[in-house]
């Protein structure tokens, strides 16, 4: 079995778990709601400062329910005893990396979807604009890698889930200022050219971390 | 298990980190100029930027140890790594406290999100999560191979942090801080490294003493354990 | 003006002693525990030997 045949049987058992339930995808996705509903109340936010605020909440949000779905989806993998099953099979260990990262973007991608028309709605912001879902992508790509290396540490941890959010937030740093910065600018009317160098950063960032995430992971789901 | 001995290097290092230390002082307070905006308060900045340049190398050397555990997987570039975050935090948290002690005279408020503060609290965040890491792992391999992962990621991450930091003040800048550039003359400039010079060598003296606890540590455990076993004690 | 100076150099010097100190008082912690695996070798010897 080649190496993309390994990664989209992996990705593909993700996925056909989470349908079977849908637990996962719905939480974060009520989580993603409250939490919009929580920074409107708190930060007040109406008319020109709605606009102004969305991008910070929206990737804001993202960046907790994305916490939620990685911590699940790893923590799932571990009850399973599935990747335990994955290792003594001839599989690279970057297959099983690339595998569960997929997974994982993929349900991201699922609750961006729904959160893009209702920021767009609620917010009066134009978000549906195809330069800010390249930023989306860009931005969950980096944010999905690394927590998926992440999760996979902190799982294994005495405090588990409660331990990912402190381990990510501060190295999601660079890619949650870029992805904010970028998508403001396009909300404001800026072109992507405007966004670029933002974009450009965003880019080293996913690039840069998936190559080390994928490297490293090995290391952690060894025993 | 080598023995440790009456330690030379570290006497060396202490003398020579006490002397650069007492220079630096001097130099800071008698040599520099007092600047002209801000006055005297302004000479926080010599040891403020020495110990920020010297924790961020502390966790570089975390990183470096992060990689050589994971390749070689000996103990001792696990010591290496976490005697070296112990360090960094102290520097990182020296940055942090007096940045904002100097942001208070020279700019009326206790904290800006100047890029270099604002770099350092990041760390600050990092490092103590990855003491934290450590401290939730019980199995002594595995703590070593997760930090030494973590510590890798973690590092990779600063340099990308720091110019999106500093790129998104350049856009939004402090209305209070915006004249932040000092201009700098050449004593200033002896005083800076003559400041990180001492920094480094009170770095190295810190990582030699903390390196060797933790060894001394190691060894006594090591030889607890074979107390108990041979000796039923 | 001058407080803020003092009170920053204070901190550069209390936060490396409280390292050394720290790095300190777990050496003492070591020796003593040395010594108590000393005496209890010591003990088992003279019982056994």
């Amino acid at each position: 079995m080649n190496f993309f045949r390994k990664v989209c049987a992996i990705v593909a058992k993700d996925v056909a778990a989470e349908l079977h339930t849908r637990e996962m995808v719905s939480a974060m996705l009520v989580f993603a709601v409250l939490a919009l509903f929580i920074f409107s109340f708190a930060l007040d936010l109406r008319g020109a400062m709605a606009r102004a605020a969305a991008p910070g909440v929206l990737w804001a949000t993202v960046a907790f329910a994305g916490t939620l779905g990685l911590s699940r989806s790893l923590a799932r993998e571990q009850q399973s005893g599935c990747i335990d099953g994955l290792m003594l099979a001839p599989v690279d260990r970057s297959a099983i990396f690339f595998g569960k990262a997929i997974g994982n973007l993929i349900f991201m991608a699922v609750v961006e979807t729904v959160l893009l028309p209702l920021f767009s709605a609620l917010f009066d912001a134009p978000l549906l604009q195809p330069e800010v879902l390249l930023v989306a992508v860009l931005g969950t790509v980096g944010y999905g890698a690394v927590g998926t290396l992440l999760a996979a540490i902190a799982v294994n941890t005495r405090a588990r889930e409660v331990m990912l959010p402190v381990l990510l937030l501060p190295l999601a740093i660079p890619a949650l200022i870029a992805a904010v910065q970028a998508t403001g600018r396009l909300v404001e009317g800026g072109t992507l050219a405007e966004a670029g160098g933002w974009v450009r950063l965003l880019v080293v960032y996913d690039l840069v971390i998936v190559a080390v995430s994928m490297l490293t992971f090995g290391y952690v789901v060894e025993e | 298990m080598r023995k440790l001995g009456q330690d030379w290097l570290g006497i060396v290092l202490a003398g020579l980190s006490s002397a650069a230390l007492f220079v630096a002082l001097g130099m800071v307070f008698l040599y520099a100029p007092r600047e002209a905006t801000m006055g005297d308060v302004q000479r926080i900045f010599y040891f403020h930027v020495a110990s920020a340049w010297v924790g961020f190398f502390a966790f570089f050397v975390t990183f470096a140890a992060g990689i050589g555990y994971l390749a070689r997987g000996e103990r001792r570039w696990d010591i290496l790594a976490l005697s070296s975050v112990e360090i960094g935090l102290t520097f990182i948290t020296m940055t942090v406290v007096t940045g904002s002690l100097w942001a208070r005279p020279a700019w009326g408020t206790y904290w800006t999100w100047e890029p270099r503060l604002t770099i350092s609290a990041v760390q600050l965040l990092i490092y103590i999560a990855y003491g934290m890491l450590r401290a939730a792992i019980e199995s002594p391999e595995r703590k070593a191979r997760f930090a030494a992962v973590y510590g890798i990621v973690a590092f990779v991450t600063v340099p990308l942090s720091w110019f999106a930091i500093r790129w998104w003040r350049t856009i939004h800048p402090d209305i209070l801080t915006s004249g932040e550039g000092m201009a700098m003359t050449s004593r200033m400039v002896h005083t800076l490294l003559t400041s990180l010079a001492a920094f480094t060598l009170l770095y190295a003296t810190l990582l030699r003493q903390r390196t060797r606890l933790e060894r001394a540590a190691d060894a006594l455990a090591w030889l607890r354990l074979r107390a108990e076993n041979e000796k039923g004690v | 003006m001058p407080i803020y100076l003092a009170a920053a150099y204070a901190v550069f010097w209390a936060l490396t002693f409280v390292l050394v100190f720290s790095i300190w008082l777990r050496q003492q912690k070591l020796e003593q525990e040395i010594s108590d695996l000393a005496a209890r070798l010591e003990r088992s010897d003279k019982n056994t030997g």
